[in-house]
Protein backbone atom coordinates (compact mmCIF):
# COMPACT_ATOMS: atom_id res chain seq x y z
CA UNK A 1 0.00 0.00 0.00
CA UNK A 2 2.82 2.36 0.53
CA UNK A 3 4.45 1.33 -1.88
CA UNK A 4 2.12 2.48 -4.78
CA UNK A 5 1.09 5.63 -2.50
CA UNK A 6 5.02 6.91 -2.89
CA UNK A 7 5.12 5.74 -6.75
CA UNK A 8 3.26 9.24 -7.74
CA UNK A 9 5.90 11.45 -5.76
CA UNK A 10 8.57 9.46 -7.25
CA UNK A 11 7.75 9.71 -10.66
CA UNK A 12 6.91 13.43 -10.55
CA UNK A 13 10.39 13.89 -8.67
CA UNK A 14 11.17 12.25 -12.10
CA UNK A 15 9.69 14.70 -13.93
CA UNK A 16 11.18 17.84 -12.60
CA UNK A 17 14.69 16.17 -12.79
CA UNK A 18 13.67 15.38 -16.57
CA UNK A 19 15.14 18.42 -18.16
CA UNK A 20 18.53 17.79 -16.57
CA UNK A 21 18.88 14.55 -18.23
CA UNK A 22 18.89 15.26 -22.30
CA UNK A 23 22.66 16.17 -22.20
CA UNK A 24 23.56 12.33 -22.68
CA UNK A 25 20.89 11.71 -24.84
CA UNK A 26 21.70 13.09 -27.74
CA UNK A 27 23.89 11.05 -29.18
CA UNK A 28 21.84 7.82 -28.90
CA UNK A 29 19.44 9.91 -31.01
CA UNK A 30 22.03 10.58 -33.31
CA UNK A 31 23.37 6.79 -33.55
CA UNK A 32 19.55 5.91 -34.41
CA UNK A 33 19.18 8.36 -36.92
CA UNK A 34 22.61 6.73 -38.43
CA UNK A 35 20.92 2.92 -37.80
CA UNK A 36 17.83 4.04 -39.57
CA UNK A 37 19.45 6.00 -42.69
CA UNK A 38 21.45 3.37 -43.36
CA UNK A 39 18.97 0.51 -43.22
CA UNK A 40 16.70 2.53 -45.73
CA UNK A 41 19.69 3.91 -48.08
CA UNK A 42 19.41 0.54 -49.83
CA UNK A 43 15.98 1.37 -50.65
CA UNK A 44 17.05 5.34 -51.68
CA UNK A 45 19.77 3.55 -53.99
CA UNK A 46 17.56 1.29 -55.40
CA UNK A 47 15.04 4.07 -56.12
CA UNK A 48 17.86 5.84 -57.77
CA UNK A 49 19.07 3.36 -60.21
CA UNK A 50 15.80 2.14 -60.71
CA UNK A 51 14.83 5.87 -62.49
CA UNK A 52 18.16 6.48 -64.28
CA UNK A 53 18.38 6.15 -67.71
CA UNK A 54 19.98 3.35 -69.20
CA UNK A 55 23.24 2.69 -70.15
CA UNK A 56 24.69 5.01 -67.52
CA UNK A 57 25.87 3.17 -64.89
CA UNK A 58 25.12 5.67 -61.57
CA UNK A 59 27.70 3.70 -59.45
CA UNK A 60 29.51 4.84 -58.00
CA UNK A 61 27.32 7.32 -55.56
CA UNK A 62 26.50 9.83 -58.01
CA UNK A 63 23.81 11.71 -59.30
CA UNK A 64 22.50 11.24 -62.23
CA UNK A 65 22.05 14.07 -64.38
CA UNK A 66 18.85 13.21 -65.25
CA UNK A 67 15.57 11.16 -63.98
CA UNK A 68 13.66 9.21 -66.20
CA UNK A 69 10.67 6.50 -66.16
CA UNK A 70 11.68 4.82 -69.25
CA UNK A 71 13.04 1.53 -67.60
CA UNK A 72 9.70 1.09 -65.43
CA UNK A 73 7.19 1.29 -68.25
CA UNK A 74 9.66 -0.95 -70.14
CA UNK A 75 9.42 -3.87 -67.50
CA UNK A 76 5.88 -3.15 -67.29
CA UNK A 77 5.61 -3.76 -70.90
CA UNK A 78 8.09 -6.61 -71.02
CA UNK A 79 6.98 -10.08 -71.23
CA UNK A 80 6.79 -12.29 -68.93
CA UNK A 81 6.49 -9.83 -65.90
CA UNK A 82 2.57 -8.97 -66.20
CA UNK A 83 2.05 -12.48 -65.91
CA UNK A 84 4.23 -13.22 -63.09
CA UNK A 85 2.77 -10.28 -60.97
CA UNK A 86 -0.58 -12.14 -61.65
CA UNK A 87 0.59 -15.35 -60.65
CA UNK A 88 1.88 -13.66 -57.58
CA UNK A 89 -1.53 -11.72 -57.20
CA UNK A 90 -3.05 -15.45 -57.28
CA UNK A 91 -0.82 -17.64 -55.25
CA UNK A 92 -0.98 -14.97 -52.18
CA UNK A 93 -4.55 -13.72 -52.23
CA UNK A 94 -6.09 -17.35 -52.79
CA UNK A 95 -3.72 -18.50 -50.10
CA UNK A 96 -5.43 -16.09 -47.88
CA UNK A 97 -8.91 -16.19 -48.40
CA UNK A 98 -8.47 -20.25 -47.99
CA UNK A 99 -6.21 -20.17 -45.04
CA UNK A 100 -8.37 -17.15 -43.10
CA UNK A 101 -11.75 -19.81 -43.54
CA UNK A 102 -10.12 -22.89 -43.00
CA UNK A 103 -7.81 -21.80 -39.50
CA UNK A 104 -10.37 -19.91 -37.83
CA UNK A 105 -13.50 -22.75 -38.57
CA UNK A 106 -10.66 -24.94 -37.00
CA UNK A 107 -9.33 -22.77 -33.65
CA UNK A 108 -12.57 -22.29 -33.17
CA UNK A 109 -13.42 -25.72 -33.39
CA UNK A 110 -10.07 -26.11 -31.24
CA UNK A 111 -11.28 -24.05 -28.84
CA UNK A 112 -14.59 -24.13 -28.24
CA UNK A 113 -15.55 -27.87 -29.07
CA UNK A 114 -15.05 -31.22 -27.31
CA UNK A 115 -14.89 -34.07 -29.88
CA UNK A 116 -12.68 -37.37 -29.92
CA UNK A 117 -8.79 -37.05 -30.34
CA UNK A 118 -8.69 -33.00 -30.00
CA UNK A 119 -5.80 -32.43 -27.96
CA UNK A 120 -4.00 -35.20 -29.79
CA UNK A 121 -4.30 -33.40 -32.68
CA UNK A 122 -3.58 -30.30 -31.77
CA UNK A 123 -0.06 -31.82 -29.72
CA UNK A 124 0.23 -32.65 -33.71
CA UNK A 125 0.07 -29.64 -35.72
CA UNK A 126 2.23 -28.54 -32.86
CA UNK A 127 5.14 -31.15 -33.41
CA UNK A 128 4.91 -30.33 -37.11
CA UNK A 129 6.21 -27.23 -36.75
CA UNK A 130 9.15 -28.52 -35.68
CA UNK A 131 9.85 -30.26 -39.66
CA UNK A 132 11.23 -27.15 -41.42
CA UNK A 133 9.28 -27.26 -44.75
CA UNK A 134 12.36 -27.42 -46.66
CA UNK A 135 13.52 -31.23 -45.29
CA UNK A 136 10.08 -32.11 -46.42
CA UNK A 137 10.47 -30.45 -49.90
CA UNK A 138 11.55 -33.62 -52.15
CA UNK A 139 8.43 -35.82 -50.69
CA UNK A 140 5.97 -32.53 -50.98
CA UNK A 141 7.09 -32.32 -54.57
CA UNK A 142 7.21 -36.18 -55.48
CA UNK A 143 3.70 -36.03 -54.17
CA UNK A 144 2.24 -33.30 -56.21
CA UNK A 145 4.28 -34.54 -59.12
CA UNK A 146 2.60 -37.53 -59.19
CA UNK A 147 -1.09 -36.08 -58.61
CA UNK A 148 0.30 -34.05 -62.31
CA UNK A 149 0.63 -30.72 -60.36
CA UNK A 150 3.84 -29.73 -61.12
CA UNK A 151 3.26 -26.36 -63.45
CA UNK A 152 -0.12 -25.76 -61.79
CA UNK A 153 -2.16 -23.39 -59.55
CA UNK A 154 -3.30 -25.94 -57.80
CA UNK A 155 -0.13 -27.88 -57.26
CA UNK A 156 1.34 -24.32 -56.06
CA UNK A 157 -1.13 -23.26 -53.86
CA UNK A 158 -2.77 -26.08 -51.85
CA UNK A 159 0.34 -27.79 -49.86
CA UNK A 160 1.24 -24.35 -48.62
CA UNK A 161 -2.25 -24.12 -46.95
CA UNK A 162 -1.54 -26.44 -43.98
CA UNK A 163 -0.29 -23.29 -41.95
CA UNK A 164 0.16 -24.43 -38.32
CA UNK A 165 1.07 -20.87 -37.47
CA UNK A 166 -2.47 -19.89 -38.69
CA UNK A 167 -4.31 -22.56 -36.78
CA UNK A 168 -2.43 -21.89 -33.66
CA UNK A 169 -2.89 -17.87 -33.41
CA UNK A 170 -6.80 -18.49 -34.09
CA UNK A 171 -7.14 -21.04 -31.61
CA UNK A 172 -5.05 -18.89 -29.02
CA UNK A 173 -7.45 -16.15 -29.87
CA UNK A 174 -11.22 -17.36 -30.10
CA UNK A 175 -10.06 -19.24 -26.58
CA UNK A 176 -10.17 -15.69 -25.16
CA UNK A 177 -13.69 -14.80 -26.27
CA UNK A 178 -16.26 -15.91 -23.37
CA UNK A 179 -18.33 -19.08 -24.16
CA UNK A 180 -21.80 -17.42 -22.93
CA UNK A 181 -21.60 -15.97 -26.56
CA UNK A 182 -21.39 -19.00 -28.16
CA UNK A 183 -23.94 -20.38 -25.89
CA UNK A 184 -26.20 -17.65 -25.83
CA UNK A 185 -26.52 -17.91 -29.79
CA UNK A 186 -27.08 -22.15 -29.42
CA UNK A 187 -29.57 -21.51 -27.32
CA UNK A 188 -31.21 -19.38 -29.89
CA UNK A 189 -31.01 -22.28 -31.66
CA UNK A 190 -28.58 -21.12 -34.26
CA UNK A 191 -26.90 -23.57 -36.23
CA UNK A 192 -23.27 -24.34 -36.09
CA UNK A 193 -22.39 -22.95 -39.42
CA UNK A 194 -25.03 -19.73 -38.45
CA UNK A 195 -22.86 -19.34 -35.01
CA UNK A 196 -19.59 -19.21 -36.93
CA UNK A 197 -20.46 -16.67 -39.22
CA UNK A 198 -22.36 -13.92 -37.22
CA UNK A 199 -19.69 -14.76 -34.02
CA UNK A 200 -17.16 -15.92 -34.24
CA UNK A 201 -15.97 -13.88 -37.86
CA UNK A 202 -17.17 -10.77 -36.84
CA UNK A 203 -15.29 -11.21 -33.17
CA UNK A 204 -12.15 -12.47 -34.60
CA UNK A 205 -11.85 -9.54 -37.55
CA UNK A 206 -8.67 -8.00 -36.11
CA UNK A 207 -6.54 -11.10 -35.79
CA UNK A 208 -7.91 -12.15 -38.96
CA UNK A 209 -6.38 -8.78 -40.57
CA UNK A 210 -3.38 -9.49 -38.41
CA UNK A 211 -3.08 -13.00 -40.28
CA UNK A 212 -4.12 -11.96 -43.34
CA UNK A 213 -1.34 -9.45 -43.73
CA UNK A 214 1.31 -12.05 -42.80
CA UNK A 215 -0.21 -15.08 -45.18
CA UNK A 216 -0.21 -12.27 -47.95
CA UNK A 217 3.37 -11.12 -47.35
CA UNK A 218 4.49 -15.16 -46.88
CA UNK A 219 3.23 -16.06 -50.12
CA UNK A 220 4.18 -12.91 -51.97
CA UNK A 221 7.58 -13.24 -50.74
CA UNK A 222 7.70 -16.82 -51.06
CA UNK A 223 10.91 -18.68 -53.36
CA UNK A 224 11.74 -22.18 -52.94
CA UNK A 225 8.36 -23.82 -53.36
CA UNK A 226 7.05 -21.56 -56.26
CA UNK A 227 11.01 -22.30 -57.94
CA UNK A 228 10.61 -25.75 -57.56
CA UNK A 229 7.27 -25.89 -58.85
CA UNK A 230 6.33 -23.52 -61.52
CA UNK A 231 8.27 -24.29 -64.61
CA UNK A 232 6.93 -22.20 -67.04
CA UNK A 233 5.73 -18.00 -67.21
CA UNK A 234 1.94 -19.78 -66.89
CA UNK A 235 2.59 -20.25 -62.95
CA UNK A 236 5.73 -18.36 -62.63
CA UNK A 237 5.90 -15.86 -59.52
CA UNK A 238 7.11 -12.91 -59.50
CA UNK A 239 10.26 -13.86 -57.22
CA UNK A 240 11.11 -16.30 -59.45
CA UNK A 241 10.81 -14.19 -62.01
CA UNK A 242 13.20 -11.86 -61.12
CA UNK A 243 15.66 -14.32 -60.65
CA UNK A 244 15.50 -15.10 -64.36
CA UNK A 245 15.91 -11.37 -65.41
CA UNK A 246 19.22 -11.35 -63.27
CA UNK A 247 20.66 -14.38 -64.99
CA UNK A 248 19.94 -12.88 -68.57
CA UNK A 249 22.44 -10.07 -69.21
CA UNK A 250 19.90 -7.38 -68.58
CA UNK A 251 21.31 -3.89 -67.48
CA UNK A 252 21.44 -2.57 -63.67
CA UNK A 253 18.36 0.02 -64.42
CA UNK A 254 16.16 -2.81 -65.37
CA UNK A 255 16.82 -5.27 -62.64
CA UNK A 256 16.65 -2.51 -60.47
CA UNK A 257 12.86 -1.47 -61.52
CA UNK A 258 11.77 -4.67 -61.28
CA UNK A 259 12.60 -5.38 -57.89
CA UNK A 260 11.45 -1.91 -57.02
CA UNK A 261 8.21 -2.93 -58.91
CA UNK A 262 7.74 -6.20 -56.80
CA UNK A 263 8.30 -4.85 -53.75
CA UNK A 264 5.34 -2.12 -54.08
CA UNK A 265 2.48 -4.46 -52.61
CA UNK A 266 4.47 -5.36 -49.52
CA UNK A 267 5.22 -1.73 -49.31
CA UNK A 268 2.00 -0.54 -49.60
CA UNK A 269 1.18 -3.06 -46.74
CA UNK A 270 3.57 -1.85 -44.50
CA UNK A 271 2.38 2.15 -45.04
CA UNK A 272 -1.13 1.02 -44.93
CA UNK A 273 -1.04 -1.51 -42.08
CA UNK A 274 2.07 -1.02 -40.31
CA UNK A 275 0.63 -1.05 -37.02
CA UNK A 276 -1.26 -4.21 -36.96
CA UNK A 277 2.33 -5.84 -38.08
CA UNK A 278 4.36 -3.78 -35.25
CA UNK A 279 1.62 -4.63 -32.29
CA UNK A 280 1.32 -8.62 -33.95
CA UNK A 281 5.04 -9.34 -33.41
CA UNK A 282 5.25 -7.73 -30.32
CA UNK A 283 1.95 -9.98 -29.09
CA UNK A 284 1.99 -13.19 -31.04
CA UNK A 285 5.28 -13.59 -31.95
CA UNK A 286 4.23 -14.26 -35.69
CA UNK A 287 6.83 -14.28 -37.97
CA UNK B 1 -28.61 -30.75 -23.76
CA UNK B 2 -28.99 -31.73 -27.81
CA UNK B 3 -26.74 -28.87 -29.07
CA UNK B 4 -23.61 -30.38 -26.75
CA UNK B 5 -24.68 -33.85 -28.19
CA UNK B 6 -23.86 -32.61 -31.46
CA UNK B 7 -20.19 -31.24 -30.62
CA UNK B 8 -18.55 -33.89 -31.79
CA UNK B 9 -19.59 -34.05 -35.00
CA UNK B 10 -19.47 -30.31 -35.82
CA UNK B 11 -15.99 -30.09 -34.13
CA UNK B 12 -14.91 -32.37 -36.26
CA UNK B 13 -16.42 -31.12 -39.18
CA UNK B 14 -14.85 -27.87 -38.89
CA UNK B 15 -11.42 -29.18 -38.53
CA UNK B 16 -11.88 -31.56 -41.10
CA UNK B 17 -10.42 -29.06 -43.88
CA UNK B 18 -7.19 -28.07 -41.77
CA UNK B 19 -7.12 -31.95 -40.57
CA UNK B 20 -6.83 -33.49 -44.03
CA UNK B 21 -4.32 -30.47 -45.64
CA UNK B 22 -2.29 -31.35 -42.53
CA UNK B 23 -2.67 -35.20 -43.10
CA UNK B 24 -1.56 -34.84 -46.90
CA UNK B 25 1.15 -32.19 -46.83
CA UNK B 26 2.99 -32.18 -43.64
CA UNK B 27 2.73 -35.31 -41.51
CA UNK B 28 2.74 -37.58 -44.91
CA UNK B 29 5.53 -35.93 -46.42
CA UNK B 30 7.73 -36.05 -42.73
CA UNK B 31 6.64 -40.02 -42.53
CA UNK B 32 7.68 -40.01 -46.65
CA UNK B 33 10.94 -37.94 -46.21
CA UNK B 34 12.19 -40.35 -43.70
CA UNK B 35 11.40 -43.50 -45.91
CA UNK B 36 12.43 -41.78 -49.13
CA UNK B 37 15.84 -41.52 -47.35
CA UNK B 38 16.00 -45.42 -47.47
CA UNK B 39 15.19 -45.41 -51.14
CA UNK B 40 17.20 -44.24 -54.30
CA UNK B 41 14.22 -42.98 -55.91
CA UNK B 42 15.31 -40.75 -58.39
CA UNK B 43 13.59 -38.75 -61.66
CA UNK B 44 11.53 -41.27 -63.35
CA UNK B 45 9.85 -42.77 -60.10
CA UNK B 46 11.58 -46.14 -59.58
CA UNK B 47 12.77 -46.43 -56.45
CA UNK B 48 14.06 -49.51 -54.43
CA UNK B 49 14.84 -49.84 -50.84
CA UNK B 50 18.62 -49.40 -50.63
CA UNK B 51 18.45 -49.33 -46.43
CA UNK B 52 21.23 -47.12 -45.15
CA UNK B 53 23.29 -46.74 -48.46
CA UNK B 54 22.25 -42.89 -48.33
CA UNK B 55 23.42 -42.49 -45.15
CA UNK B 56 26.89 -44.29 -45.82
CA UNK B 57 27.20 -41.87 -48.94
CA UNK B 58 26.06 -39.13 -47.01
CA UNK B 59 28.99 -39.78 -44.26
CA UNK B 60 31.89 -39.83 -47.61
CA UNK B 61 30.25 -37.41 -49.48
CA UNK B 62 33.10 -34.37 -49.06
CA UNK B 63 30.21 -31.98 -50.38
CA UNK B 64 28.02 -32.57 -47.22
CA UNK B 65 31.00 -31.74 -45.09
CA UNK B 66 32.01 -29.16 -46.61
CA UNK B 67 28.15 -27.71 -46.58
CA UNK B 68 27.87 -28.42 -42.75
CA UNK B 69 31.14 -26.58 -42.25
CA UNK B 70 29.62 -23.75 -44.36
CA UNK B 71 26.03 -23.76 -42.98
CA UNK B 72 27.86 -23.39 -39.14
CA UNK B 73 30.53 -20.68 -39.93
CA UNK B 74 27.22 -18.81 -41.36
CA UNK B 75 25.25 -19.47 -38.29
CA UNK B 76 28.17 -18.14 -36.20
CA UNK B 77 28.82 -15.15 -38.17
CA UNK B 78 24.64 -14.41 -38.77
CA UNK B 79 23.53 -15.15 -35.76
CA UNK B 80 25.64 -12.99 -33.07
CA UNK B 81 25.78 -10.19 -35.79
CA UNK B 82 21.96 -10.32 -36.00
CA UNK B 83 21.21 -10.68 -32.03
CA UNK B 84 23.34 -7.52 -31.84
CA UNK B 85 22.22 -5.41 -34.57
CA UNK B 86 18.24 -6.03 -33.08
CA UNK B 87 19.88 -5.46 -29.64
CA UNK B 88 21.22 -2.32 -30.17
CA UNK B 89 18.44 -0.86 -32.30
CA UNK B 90 15.89 -2.19 -29.94
CA UNK B 91 17.65 -0.49 -26.51
CA UNK B 92 18.12 2.33 -28.96
CA UNK B 93 14.40 2.73 -29.51
CA UNK B 94 13.99 2.66 -26.46
CA UNK B 95 15.91 5.26 -24.77
CA UNK B 96 15.27 7.70 -27.72
CA UNK B 97 11.72 9.51 -28.25
CA UNK B 98 12.13 12.51 -29.69
CA UNK B 99 10.57 11.01 -33.62
CA UNK B 100 11.12 7.42 -32.38
CA UNK B 101 8.01 6.25 -34.22
CA UNK B 102 10.01 6.89 -37.63
CA UNK B 103 13.06 5.63 -36.62
CA UNK B 104 11.20 2.38 -36.21
CA UNK B 105 9.51 2.33 -39.41
CA UNK B 106 12.47 3.14 -41.14
CA UNK B 107 14.78 0.07 -38.96
CA UNK B 108 11.88 -2.20 -40.09
CA UNK B 109 10.87 -1.51 -43.39
CA UNK B 110 13.56 -4.04 -44.63
CA UNK B 111 11.76 -7.15 -43.01
CA UNK B 112 8.47 -6.62 -45.19
CA UNK B 113 9.97 -7.43 -48.73
CA UNK B 114 11.28 -10.92 -50.07
CA UNK B 115 14.87 -12.01 -49.51
CA UNK B 116 15.08 -12.39 -53.41
CA UNK B 117 14.75 -8.50 -53.55
CA UNK B 118 17.26 -8.63 -50.84
CA UNK B 119 19.90 -10.51 -52.80
CA UNK B 120 19.10 -8.40 -55.74
CA UNK B 121 19.84 -5.21 -54.20
CA UNK B 122 23.14 -6.17 -52.40
CA UNK B 123 24.33 -7.96 -55.62
CA UNK B 124 24.71 -4.90 -56.94
CA UNK B 125 26.01 -3.08 -54.30
CA UNK B 126 28.98 -5.84 -53.43
CA UNK B 127 29.44 -5.81 -57.58
CA UNK B 128 32.39 -4.79 -58.50
CA UNK B 129 31.76 -1.52 -59.48
CA UNK B 130 29.20 -1.64 -56.94
CA UNK B 131 27.99 0.93 -54.17
CA UNK B 132 29.99 -0.34 -52.17
CA UNK B 133 33.27 -0.65 -54.33
CA UNK B 134 32.59 3.14 -55.24
CA UNK B 135 32.79 4.18 -51.18
CA UNK B 136 35.08 2.00 -50.81
CA UNK B 137 37.51 4.03 -53.86
CA UNK B 138 36.21 7.51 -52.60
CA UNK B 139 38.57 6.43 -49.33
CA UNK B 140 41.18 4.77 -51.27
CA UNK B 141 40.17 1.57 -49.91
CA UNK B 142 40.19 0.47 -53.35
CA UNK B 143 37.92 -2.46 -54.98
CA UNK B 144 37.18 -5.69 -52.68
CA UNK B 145 35.62 -8.92 -54.84
CA UNK B 146 33.03 -9.04 -52.02
CA UNK B 147 31.09 -12.33 -53.74
CA UNK B 148 33.84 -13.64 -55.58
CA UNK B 149 36.00 -14.07 -52.42
CA UNK B 150 35.64 -17.16 -50.30
CA UNK B 151 36.53 -15.71 -47.23
CA UNK B 152 34.38 -12.41 -47.42
CA UNK B 153 31.16 -14.47 -49.10
CA UNK B 154 29.37 -15.64 -46.09
CA UNK B 155 29.84 -12.42 -43.93
CA UNK B 156 28.48 -10.44 -46.99
CA UNK B 157 25.36 -13.02 -46.99
CA UNK B 158 24.83 -12.76 -43.28
CA UNK B 159 24.65 -8.68 -43.35
CA UNK B 160 22.33 -8.87 -46.03
CA UNK B 161 19.83 -11.25 -43.99
CA UNK B 162 20.83 -9.52 -41.04
CA UNK B 163 19.54 -6.45 -42.83
CA UNK B 164 16.27 -7.89 -44.09
CA UNK B 165 15.00 -10.02 -41.09
CA UNK B 166 16.69 -7.88 -38.08
CA UNK B 167 13.42 -5.75 -37.58
CA UNK B 168 11.78 -8.55 -36.42
CA UNK B 169 13.63 -9.46 -33.55
CA UNK B 170 14.19 -5.55 -32.75
CA UNK B 171 10.65 -5.46 -32.57
CA UNK B 172 10.15 -8.17 -30.28
CA UNK B 173 13.32 -7.41 -27.82
CA UNK B 174 11.27 -3.64 -27.75
CA UNK B 175 8.34 -5.55 -26.54
CA UNK B 176 10.36 -7.03 -23.71
CA UNK B 177 11.89 -4.05 -22.71
CA UNK B 178 9.02 -2.03 -22.44
CA UNK B 179 7.50 -4.91 -20.01
CA UNK B 180 10.49 -4.10 -17.40
CA UNK B 181 8.38 -1.87 -15.05
CA UNK B 182 10.25 2.09 -14.75
CA UNK B 183 10.93 1.88 -11.54
CA UNK B 184 12.97 -0.58 -11.22
CA UNK B 185 15.26 1.76 -13.30
CA UNK B 186 14.78 4.74 -10.84
CA UNK B 187 15.15 2.84 -7.95
CA UNK B 188 18.79 1.64 -9.38
CA UNK B 189 19.27 5.26 -10.57
CA UNK B 190 18.33 6.92 -7.52
CA UNK B 191 20.86 4.39 -5.93
CA UNK B 192 23.21 5.67 -7.94
CA UNK B 193 23.87 2.71 -10.24
CA UNK B 194 25.64 3.53 -13.75
CA UNK B 195 23.99 3.30 -17.29
CA UNK B 196 26.30 0.02 -17.38
CA UNK B 197 25.42 -1.05 -14.12
CA UNK B 198 21.46 -0.69 -14.93
CA UNK B 199 21.90 -2.41 -18.14
CA UNK B 200 24.18 -5.91 -16.45
CA UNK B 201 21.76 -6.19 -13.48
CA UNK B 202 18.07 -4.94 -14.71
CA UNK B 203 17.84 -4.76 -18.47
CA UNK B 204 20.08 -8.20 -19.02
CA UNK B 205 17.85 -10.42 -16.58
CA UNK B 206 14.83 -9.78 -17.48
CA UNK B 207 15.24 -9.75 -20.92
CA UNK B 208 16.32 -12.99 -21.07
CA UNK B 209 13.66 -15.21 -22.31
CA UNK B 210 13.16 -12.31 -25.16
CA UNK B 211 16.71 -12.79 -25.72
CA UNK B 212 16.70 -16.39 -25.77
CA UNK B 213 13.84 -16.58 -27.78
CA UNK B 214 15.73 -14.15 -31.01
CA UNK B 215 18.80 -16.28 -29.99
CA UNK B 216 16.64 -19.70 -31.43
CA UNK B 217 14.39 -17.93 -33.79
CA UNK B 218 17.36 -17.13 -35.68
CA UNK B 219 19.33 -19.82 -35.56
CA UNK B 220 16.79 -21.76 -37.16
CA UNK B 221 16.49 -19.29 -39.68
CA UNK B 222 20.15 -19.29 -40.12
CA UNK B 223 19.88 -22.49 -41.09
CA UNK B 224 17.37 -22.35 -43.53
CA UNK B 225 19.01 -19.80 -45.83
CA UNK B 226 18.37 -20.51 -49.19
CA UNK B 227 16.98 -17.58 -51.57
CA UNK B 228 20.02 -14.77 -51.01
CA UNK B 229 22.21 -17.70 -51.84
CA UNK B 230 20.55 -18.65 -55.08
CA UNK B 231 20.05 -15.11 -56.24
CA UNK B 232 23.66 -13.84 -55.10
CA UNK B 233 26.19 -16.38 -54.96
CA UNK B 234 24.49 -19.85 -56.24
CA UNK B 235 26.64 -21.65 -53.82
CA UNK B 236 29.91 -20.32 -54.58
CA UNK B 237 32.78 -19.04 -55.24
CA UNK B 238 33.96 -22.85 -55.74
CA UNK B 239 31.40 -24.09 -53.17
CA UNK B 240 32.20 -21.36 -50.37
CA UNK B 241 28.78 -20.72 -49.99
CA UNK B 242 27.04 -23.90 -50.88
CA UNK B 243 24.99 -24.33 -47.28
CA UNK B 244 23.09 -27.40 -46.16
CA UNK B 245 19.69 -26.19 -47.94
CA UNK B 246 20.99 -25.59 -51.25
CA UNK B 247 22.94 -29.05 -51.10
CA UNK B 248 18.88 -30.23 -50.89
CA UNK B 249 18.04 -28.41 -53.82
CA UNK B 250 20.82 -29.21 -55.87
CA UNK B 251 20.72 -33.23 -55.33
CA UNK B 252 17.11 -32.69 -55.60
CA UNK B 253 16.48 -30.66 -58.65
CA UNK B 254 19.69 -30.24 -60.47
CA UNK B 255 20.60 -34.16 -60.14
CA UNK B 256 17.08 -35.31 -59.38
CA UNK B 257 18.04 -37.59 -56.78
CA UNK B 258 15.10 -37.68 -54.44
CA UNK B 259 16.26 -40.30 -52.22
CA UNK B 260 19.47 -38.54 -51.60
CA UNK B 261 18.55 -35.10 -51.45
CA UNK B 262 15.81 -36.44 -48.70
CA UNK B 263 18.40 -37.72 -46.56
CA UNK B 264 20.32 -34.58 -46.58
CA UNK B 265 16.71 -32.96 -45.92
CA UNK B 266 16.73 -35.62 -42.97
CA UNK B 267 20.08 -33.88 -41.66
CA UNK B 268 18.56 -30.00 -41.83
CA UNK B 269 15.04 -32.10 -39.62
CA UNK B 270 17.58 -33.61 -37.32
CA UNK B 271 19.64 -30.00 -36.65
CA UNK B 272 16.26 -27.87 -36.21
CA UNK B 273 14.57 -30.64 -33.90
CA UNK B 274 17.69 -30.30 -31.98
CA UNK B 275 17.54 -26.42 -31.34
CA UNK B 276 13.85 -26.49 -31.10
CA UNK B 277 14.14 -29.59 -28.20
CA UNK B 278 17.01 -27.35 -26.40
CA UNK B 279 14.70 -24.45 -26.73
CA UNK B 280 11.89 -26.27 -25.08
CA UNK B 281 14.12 -27.62 -21.79
CA UNK B 282 15.48 -24.00 -21.33
CA UNK B 283 12.24 -22.01 -21.86
CA UNK B 284 10.89 -24.88 -19.17
CA UNK B 285 13.36 -24.01 -16.81
CA UNK B 286 13.72 -20.23 -17.08
CA UNK B 287 10.13 -20.35 -16.50
CA UNK B 288 10.54 -22.08 -12.94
Amino acid sequence: MTLTATRPAATSARAATRPRRPRGRWWLFALLALMSLLTVAPFAAMIIVALSPRGKPTVPVQWPESLTLDNITQVLSASGFAQWTLNSLIYSAVSVVVILITASMAGYAFAKKRFPGRDAMLWTFLATMMVPFQATLIPVFVLISNLNGVDTFWGLIVPTLANSQAVFLMRQFILGLPDELFDAAKVDGASELRVYWTIVVPLTKPIMATLGVFVFLWHWNDFLWPLVLSQSDATRTLTVGLTILRTEELQWSMVMSSAAISAVPCLLVFFLLQRYLVNSIAMTGLK
Amino acid sequence: MRHRLRDPVTGLLFVLPVLVLFLIFRIFPTLGAAGMSLTNWNIGGEWDVVGADNYVRLWNDPNFWASLRVTLVYAAIFVPLTVLVSLGTALLLNAVIFMRGLFRSMLFLPYVTSFVFAGIIWRWIYEFDGLLNGLLTKVDLGPVQVLESSSLVLPALAVVSCWKGFGYSMLILLAGLKAIPGSYMEAARVDGASAWQRFRSITLPLLKPALFFVLVIETISSFQVFDTIYVMTGGGPAKASYTLIYGIYERGFRFFEFGYAATWGMVLFAIVLAISLIQRRFLGRGNT
